[in-house]
């Protein structure tokens, strides 16, 4: 029974990431166009694109296209193991099989699976993204853990359904060290989804994609698919981290109070990238480095209980 | 031919009839006929190095049956072995559970060690190997040795010796080069110096104490002085703090704690020859560690540990690993040479060893909630990183040899491509990179993972330990992006001039069988720890419960942690779990749906050149090297020291 339960919500969470993910990466370029005072393509358009690319010639340009293959499908699987992390409307359905740290590093692993791609292909330019990629992935790593080792100093666990359910307000009086992480995160955000003005590793217009830049076809289909399901994913963990009001109430109201908030939060995405320019790498560290001052000023707080 | 001997060895030592601290002597012994009979037959470098390889064998036979008794059947008891009686010089060994996972490790990590030199020491054109195996074997006896005995003075001081004076050797093995004889120098120096401050650590608790009872030879022994410290630590509070300063710093410098590694490990590791690399790094900064923990936490008995400042002590060694791990794994970020690289790595990851081991201490004396099963949860952490660590950064010096081996140089700015030419090497390093860099599924993970919920759990107890944890994850990031260097530039990218050149000159660049079966033997056991970490909580769980001394009972007696094939693990109160099955299960099951994904449009492949922006071909000098990698981290912390000095050339080719 526990055993069918499992499965039967894995299997929810996997089908509603890939049907949603390019609905709201539709959505986002139809925002984006609509501020740009353009006409933008129809909201159905990414699925167009994704099975477009699934036709595609693959032209693999790299010495090891063994890698090149490795990397295209591990980065998708990564995410879909995620979304089978994340409480998503109703409790987590792999809660048995790992905990937050566990989340931590499969995020990573998913930054990896592009790194590795782009360093499989050997283009220049690739392999500048990939650094490019890296460094934004250290200076960010940090301010995702403080956020969960601060759940999981207020609560004392690391279960992912007790981490995900608010733990940053779980201290005794007013919630300091959670309402400064929840400004931290917000402004952090959208370099975790790898949007404007953060999307320093794939800069369309110096680098031409970055990593990616030598991938067609399917490989392509694959890393976009994973790219959009990333923002269903780090939306969640957003959503679960800093929002959780209402996931106690009953399934189905649960359910779309969650897509709610996660609908929310992609439009927030959306306005923030339509807006700004994109930052330079230097600039964006030295960001993230102040962000990660404060939010360690955060944790030490927590540790004393506020 | 050389059968009858190996079994006879196994015969005569590793019975049934012998006690564990008998068979250490044994497997000295062996280790010293062995140096003995390599030296003899160090004409032919290839009979000489089976020999060495059959001799080690033997040893690790002997050890790991040890081991395996001890663990199984609890420890024995301290065993005399009287070498000259009349003048007290009396060899006192005891084999409990602490020594046990060294000895463990050393076994482990030696016999592949001496299988890869065999055929990696054939290529040292004008270096006769009766100045490689003989140290070999001795420099291993030694390790067995250092972990055994209970001797904190002479004992420590012969085997200390043994230990130095072999490495010392080791380490200038190529001597016509003269900065391997500097780097040479610097560790001989600096052994020196940690030498002498643990043994006037062990002078000042023998000889000021209350009772500075015990016969001549037993003056300094282990049991001597843990019985006179509660005395020691009322009466001679001070002189009691400097002895344990001196053995934090005597055993920091031998493990390469910040900011005493700098000065001699990163220069050492790579001078020496890979395999011995891979012992130095795997096996021989863990004697630092286990004199660490030996004398903080089993040596002070429970009469003495009220008076005993354990969390202090323990807020000083976590803080210490925290510095030492930031500091060595930025440093390391900035290197180009493959074994220099790696050299930084074993002070980052001593680092995560010492934090865990901090951990341990400060909260053992809290009288938070569960401060004690935290505290050991600390501790498996740090011994399960001891094993680990030991594990993945000798298959990395293996690797970072069969590089050298394949493309003459050390410097990744000069490599490229290299997964084309050797795959298997590759496919190891990349197990191995995975697992330092601490990838879910590979052995790093387990320990790291441990440590961090110990540190964050603790922080109700010890308010600093969260910090310390978050900054231990941000490493591990540095981690991922130092090896994702190492292994993308070296590996992948595109095939560079040199190795090109190399590969139409050889035919082929793919190390022979002698050397590739150490790597996979060891990236298996990577594998197998990580996936099924059941195995290292059950073996340090055995390990603590066959150890009596100190806080070892109160250690054991926690038991935090419950294990299962495929629950994996989890903590005592289930507040953490990691189920690796389950997960690889769920991560195996995805990949062949996204596989199957892919393979729905029937795209047809093609292999072409990358595009180039308009250039026709690639010249070297446009080539992303190591060099520019993560230039705007570097220059931030430039402050911190270990810019590699330029290699001539390189300079020009970027500029």
């Amino acid at each position: 029974m526990k055993l069918a339960w499992i499965i039967l919500s894995a299997l929810c969470n996997v089908a509603i990431v890939l049907l949603v993910a390019p609905f709201f990466q539709g959505v986002l370029r139809k925002i984006t166009a609509l501020i740009q005072s353009r006409q933008g393509p129809p909201l159905w358009q990414p699925y167009f694109d994704l099975l477009k690319l699934l036709g595609k010639e693959d032209i693999e340009s790299g010495q090891t296209p063994v890698m090149q293959r490795f990397a295209a499908y591990l980065s998708l699987t990564t995410v879909l193991t995620l979304a089978c992390l994340m409480p998503m409307g109703f409790p987590a359905p792999l809660d048995g099989a790992g905990d937050a740290i566990l989340v931590i590093y499969l995020l990573t692993l998913s930054g990896i699976c592009t790194l590795l791609a782009g360093l499989a292909a050997g283009s220049t330019y690739s392999l500048v993204g990939t650094s490019r990629e890296m460094m934004t992935m250290i200076a960010l790593e940090p301010l995702l853990a403080v956020a969960i080792v601060t759940g999981a100093v207020h609560t004392g666990s690391f279960r992912l359904d007790t981490v995900l359910n608010g733990s940053v307000y779980a201290s005794s009086g007013f919630p300091w060290s959670g309402a400064i992480l929840l400004g931290v995160m917000l402004l952090s955000f959208q370099a975790f989804v790898q949007r404007v003005p953060f999307d320093i590793s794939e800069a369309e217009t110096e680098l031409m994609e970055g990593p990616l830049m030598e991938y067609s076809g399917p490989k392509l289909a694959l890393f976009k698919y994973a790219q959009m399901a990333k923002l269903v994913i780090y939306s969640a963990l957003f959503v679960g981290l800093f929002v959780p009001w209402g996931s106690a109430l009953p399934f189905p109201l649960s359910w779309l109070i969650f897509w709610a908030k996660v609908s929310g939060l992609v439009l927030l995405v959306t306005l923030v990238a339509a807006t700004h320019a994109r930052y330079r790498i230097d600039q964006a560290i030295r960001f993230f480095a102040s962000l990660l001052v404060v939010a360690l000023g955060a944790l030490i707080l927590a540790s004393y209980g506020y | 031919m050389l059968e009858p001997r190996y079994l006879g060895c196994y015969q005569d030592h590793g019975g049934e009839g012998m006690t564990p601290e008998q068979s250490v002597i044994a497997a000295i012994v062996i280790c010293i006929v062995g140096a003995v009979v390599t030296l003899l037959a160090s004409r032919n470098k290839t009979v000489a190095g089976w020999l060495a390889f059959i001799f080690t064998t033997a040893t690790a036979v002997v050890i790991i049956s040890t081991v395996a008794h001890v663990l199984i059947s609890g420890p024995g008891h301290q065993q005399e072995f009287p070498i000259i009686p009349q003048i007290g010089l009396v060899l006192r060994v005891y084999v409990d559970g602490l020594t046990a996972v060294f000895l463990l490790l050393a076994a482990l990590i030696s016999v592949p060690a001496a299988l890869y030199s065999i055929a990696y020491m054939r290529n040292y054109e004008g270096y006769s190997v009766a100045r490689y195996y003989p140290y070999f074997l001795l420099f291993l006896a030694a390790m067995y040795g250092l972990v055994s005995t209970t001797d904190m003075m002479w004992f420590f001081f012969i085997f200390w010796q043994m230990m130095t004076l072999p490495g010392y050797a080791l380490i200038r093995f190529e001597h016509k080069n003269p900065s391997n004889i500097r780097a040479a120098n610097k560790y001989l120096i600096m052994m020196q110096i940690a030498c002498a401050a643990t043994m006037i650590g062990a002078e000042l608790l023998a000889v000021t104490g209350a009772a500075a009872s015990g016969s001549a030879g037993l003056k300094y022994d282990f049991d001597t002085v843990s019985a006179n410290l509660p005395a020691m630590l009322s009466t001679r509070p001070t002189a009691t703090a400097l002895a344990f300063a001196l053995f934090l710093i005597g055993f920091g410098i031998k493990m390469g704690m910040w900011p005493f590694g700098q000065f001699w490990l990163p220069d050492a590791h790579p001078a020496a020859p890979s395999p011995v690399s891979a012992m130095l790094s795997g096996v021989m900064i863990k004697t630092g560690v286990y004199g660490l923990m030996r004398y903080f936490l089993w040596l002070v008995p429970p009469a003495g540990q009220a008076d005993y400042p354990l969390a202090k002590w323990g807020l000083l060694v976590a803080l210490l690993g925290t510095i030492t791990l930031f500091t060595g794994t930025m440093q390391a970020l900035k290197q180009e040479q493959t074994k220099r690289l790696l050299a930084f790595h074993s002070i980052g990851q001593i680092g995560y060893i010492l934090l865990g081991t901090g951990v341990c201490m400060s909260l053992l004396p809290a009288m938070g909630p569960n401060a004690k099963a935290l505290a050991a949860i600390g501790l498996f952490g740090a011994l399960l990183h001891v094993l680990n660590h030991g594990l993945f950064k000798a298959l990395l010096f293996l690797n970072a040899g069969s590089m050298l081996h394949a493309t003459g140089t050390q410097d990744l700015n000069k490599m490229g491509g290299l997964m084309k030419f050797m795959p298997l090497t590759a496919v190891t390093a990349m197990v191995a990179s995975f697992s330092i860099s601490g990838v879910p599924l590979f052995n790093g993970f387990v320990s790291k993972w441990t440590i961090y919920v110990a540190a964050v759990q603790g922080t109700a107890s010890a308010k600093y330990l969260a910090v310390f944890a978050v900054i231990a994850i941000l490493t591990s990031a540095l981690t991922l992006a130092s090896f994702i260097k190492f292994f993308g530039v070296s590996f992948l990218s595109r095939s560079s001039t040199l190795v090109t050149a190399r590969a139409a000159e050889h035919g082929r660049l793919e190390i022979g069988w002698s050397m590739q079966l150490p790597q996979v033997a060891l990236a298996l056991a990577c594998v197998l720890l990580g996936v099924v970490p059941a195995i290292g909580f059950r073996l340090m769980q055995l390990a603590l419960d066959a150890s009596s001394q100190g806080y070892g009972t109160a250690l054991a007696k926690a038991a935090p942690m419950q294990t299962g094939l495929w629950a994996g693990v989890e903590t005592f109160q289930s507040t953490a779990l990691f189920a690796p099955l389950v997960f690889a299960l769920v991560l195996g099951l995805l990949f062949l749906v996204v596989r199957g994904l892919s393979k729905l449009g029937s795209a047809s492949r093609r292999a072409a050149a990358p595009w180039l922006c308009g250039y026709v071909s690639e010249a070297d000098c446009h080539r992303y090297s190591a060099h520019n990698f993560y230039g705007e981290i570097k220059r931030y912390f430039r402050w911190l020291g270990g810019m590699p000095k330029h290699v001539e050339g390189q300079r020009k080719d970027t500029k």
